[in-house]
């Protein structure tokens, strides 16, 4: 390999990871890699960083409507190929020789073990179960619902809140974390126009540990305790 | 702060938290593809899944929506190239090769592609000044209900969002043309009117700095 040609080529890898490579450069990339691991190492680096740049659109949030618009059409394209589809399905053909009369108690004995197996990963389910913190609004805020969902070694968390006003930029809506009378700041937050936001939550201990949870508008940059009027908030 | 507790509240508190989740997690035990990773989706969805295929759309089709938005600037056109491109998982996810992408990646790279080549096709015009990353607070990134998943993509957004703020106005810039628009170095210096050695550079130096924080800041990248 000519060590010049690699020098060069090493420095298009970011633009060509990004595609924004003029056509000629891309097509001598894309040769000199077929047979440089270096390169190729380096393209799947920076094309991991390209993979996360979507998280730094602004985030425009789905129709309800989108989603049942999605499932009909998909339910659609089902019924197209079950119409056209003269031969049983693979499950018609299993429904049918479970029928059988010889399979039927193979049949019931599967089913026993399907139900033990299913109350016993019921019970692990409930067992592992990360627990999510259910706020609610008060008079001020009705509409406002939030959820604490305890994450990590249960002092991280992530705030989901909805139905929030919108603050002037004067202000910002603070979380408090409360245990036995005290209160510290869980963070601070805006909320988007749509009353929505979540909030990475860093506590000083686990986050079921404290006894109540409260969220209060507070001019912004945050207090050092609650000065403002509660709209969100969790008692034990 | 009292960090300590006796035993016995403790145990009322968790009860108590415990009481809380299960009614929500009968709900979850009821649609049990929230709990499954986004392979085993992929497997059901190929399968015939309806409920995976919501499971997956809840996860990522606000992130494919906001990508196609960024890029056509029209939200009817971008809920149609979410549309297809969840159509396409449907038909496709069998052709999906985890040790080639990940699930979410797979996704953007579709809606990404697809945003670009409607852009081109139908010769959307955008303002160039329109185009931004945003700012560094996180949004709700998913309507997915697996706390995991909303974890992991909200600390991911924090992540990325820092970086990309890290960077100087006229790399932000460079970047936004060539990821939102698929625009080449030679049509971002003509569009910017700057010399083509300049916007070179502009997008390898932006490129290389989100390398650097993305991959050391945080070892778990």
């Amino acid at each position: 390999m000519d060590k010049n040609e690699h020098t060069e080529i090493i420095e298009l890898i970011p633009a060509y990871a990004l595609g924004s490579l003029d056509a000629a450069e891309a097509v001598t990339v894309s040769q000199h890699l077929a047979g440089c691991a270096e390169c190729q190492a380096e393209l799947a680096a920076y094309e991991a960083v390209v993979d996360t740049l979507p998280a730094a659109a602004p985030v425009l949030a789905p129709s309800p409507a989108l989603k049942k618009r999605l499932l009909a059409q998909v339910q659609s394209k089902r019924e197209g190929k079950t119409a056209v589809s003269p031969q049983p399905t693979f499950w018609q053909r299993i429904s049918h020789a479970l029928r059988q009369p010889r399979w039927q108690t193979a049949v019931a004995l599967a089913a026993l073990i399907l139900i033990i197996g299913g109350l016993f990963l019921w019970q692990q389910t409930n067992q592992s179960a990360p627990t999510e913190i259910v706020l609610t609004g008060t008079e001020a805020a009705p509409e406002a619902q939030g959820v604490i969902q305890v994450a990590g070694n249960g002092r991280e968390g992530i705030l989901t809140v909805s139905g929030l006003p919108p603050l002037s930029p004067e202000q910002q809506y603070q979380l408090w974390l409360i245990d036995d009378g005290q209160r510290v700041s869980g963070g601070l937050f805006s909320v988007s126009a749509d009353g929505r936001t979540t909030l990475t939550i860093h506590a000083p201990q686990p986050l079921t540990e404290f006894s109540a949870f409260g969220v209060t508008i507070e001019p912004a940059g945050g207090s050092p305790g609650p000065t403002g009027q509660r709209v969100l908030g969790f008692n034990l | 702060m009292t960090l300590t507790h006796s035993f016995g509240e403790n145990i009322a508190r968790q009860v108590q938290y415990r009481s809380i989740f299960k009614e929500k997690s009968n709900e979850a035990l009821r649609v049990d593809e929230r709990q499954l990773d986004d392979t085993v989706l992929m497997t059901q969805i190929s399968r015939g899944n309806e409920k995976a295929l919501a499971e997956l759309y809840d996860r990522y089709g606000r992130l494919v929506l906001s990508i196609a938005y960024q890029i056509v600037g029209q939200r009817e056109t971008a809920e149609d190239i979410t549309l297809e491109t969840f159509n396409r998982v449907w038909e496709k996810a069998h052709t999906y090769q985890p040790d080639k992408s990940k699930v979410s990646t797979w996704l953007t790279r579709l809606g990404r592609n697809r945003a670009i080549d409607i852009l081109r096709r139908e010769n959307i015009r955008l303002d160039k000044d329109s185009l931004r990353w945003a700012d560094v607070t996180t949004e709700p990134v998913t309507d997915s209900h697996n706390p995991e998943i909303i974890t992991h993509l909200t600390m991911q957004q924090e992540r990325v969002r820092q970086a990309v703020a890290s960077l100087p106005e006229t790399q932000r810039e460079v970047l936004a043309l060539a990821y939102f628009q698929g625009l080449s170095h030679s049509e971002i210096a003509q569009s910017l009117n700057q010399p083509l050695g300049t916007v070179k550079g502009r997008i390898r130096a932006a490129m290389k700095t989100l390398r650097q924080l993305l991959t050391t800041e945080r070892p778990n990248y």
